[in-house]
């Protein structure tokens, strides 16, 4: 057990607080926002190029991955979507829900970060810590931990 | 009986095809640390131990090879670790 999550019998039982559920609930919204590579930083982040210094292999990665990888994000987000919807009532995760869950946490931190500038290790320092972006980006981060270990009971 | 040219012979770029390819992991300032030990266990099966350390290198060292193998495989391993929002690319060892 760690923070809002429980090893239960056929998944991970979370248990939230409404004022959290409805944090967790712009989360889908944030994740939609993102526009395209080029001109939104968090696009940038998310949708990376393995190959920096060869733009012909860089290429040929994306002609064969970007579909699949856009098609999972999808399936994640939904998966989210759905669950957070049941939080304030108590939910069980299936093992891949959870995995979704933390998945779409994860990428929810990059988007805000990127927005926010973060670039450098010691950021925490340098952002306003009440503002509401960095209070849902530690908030995030604090559930990510706390899910990744209770899935790492399990392993 | 014949063969083909080399791949390098014909475009003058040094390639050795059977040369294997690294995954490598690059630090990040917003991902943490216990997420990255978690994936770096589920996907490539490490003891806790050997994940903590890889995670350890990237965090200090700026970088870690976290897979090496055939060229395809490393493209998959490098599309999962995207996917979960790890900052990976791909190098020819």
């Amino acid at each position: 057990m760690s923070g809002p999550f429980r090893q239960v019998g056929g998944g991970i039982e979370l248990t939230i607080a409404p004022g959290e559920s409805a944090a967790l609930r712009t989360v889908p919204r944030l994740l939609d926002s993102v526009g395209e590579s080029g001109e939104d930083p968090a696009a940038d982040r998310l949708d990376q190029d393995p190959y920096p210094d060869d733009p012909v292999a860089a290429e040929e990665f994306r002609r064969f991955m970007a579909e699949e990888m856009t098609q999972s994000r999808a399936a994640d987000r939904s998966a989210f979507a759905v669950t957070v919807e049941q939080a304030p009532q108590g939910v069980i995760l299936s093992e891949g829900e959870a995995e979704a869950w933390l998945r779409v946490l994860g990428e929810a931190r990059l988007v805000l970060a990127a927005r926010l500038g973060i670039v450098e290790e010691g950021w925490e320092d340098d952002v306003p810590e009440d503002a509401p972006p960095v209070v849902l980006l530690h908030y995030l981060g604090w559930l990510q931990q706390a899910l990744a270990e209770t899935l790492e009971e399990s392993i | 009986m014949t063969t083909t040219p080399r791949f390098d012979e014909i475009t003058g770029v040094e390639v050795d095809l059977d040369r294997p390819w690294n995954v490598v992991v690059w630090n990040d300032p917003v991902n943490l640390m216990a997420y990255v030990v978690y994936v770096f266990r589920k996907l490539f099966g490490f003891p806790k131990e050997k994940a903590t350390r890889l995670m350890l290198q990237v965090h200090n060292e700026g970088r870690a090879i976290v897979a090496t193998g055939p060229r395809e495989k490393m493209e998959m391993d490098c599309f999962r670790l995207h996917r979960h929002g790890l900052w990976a690319t791909m190098e020819q060892s």
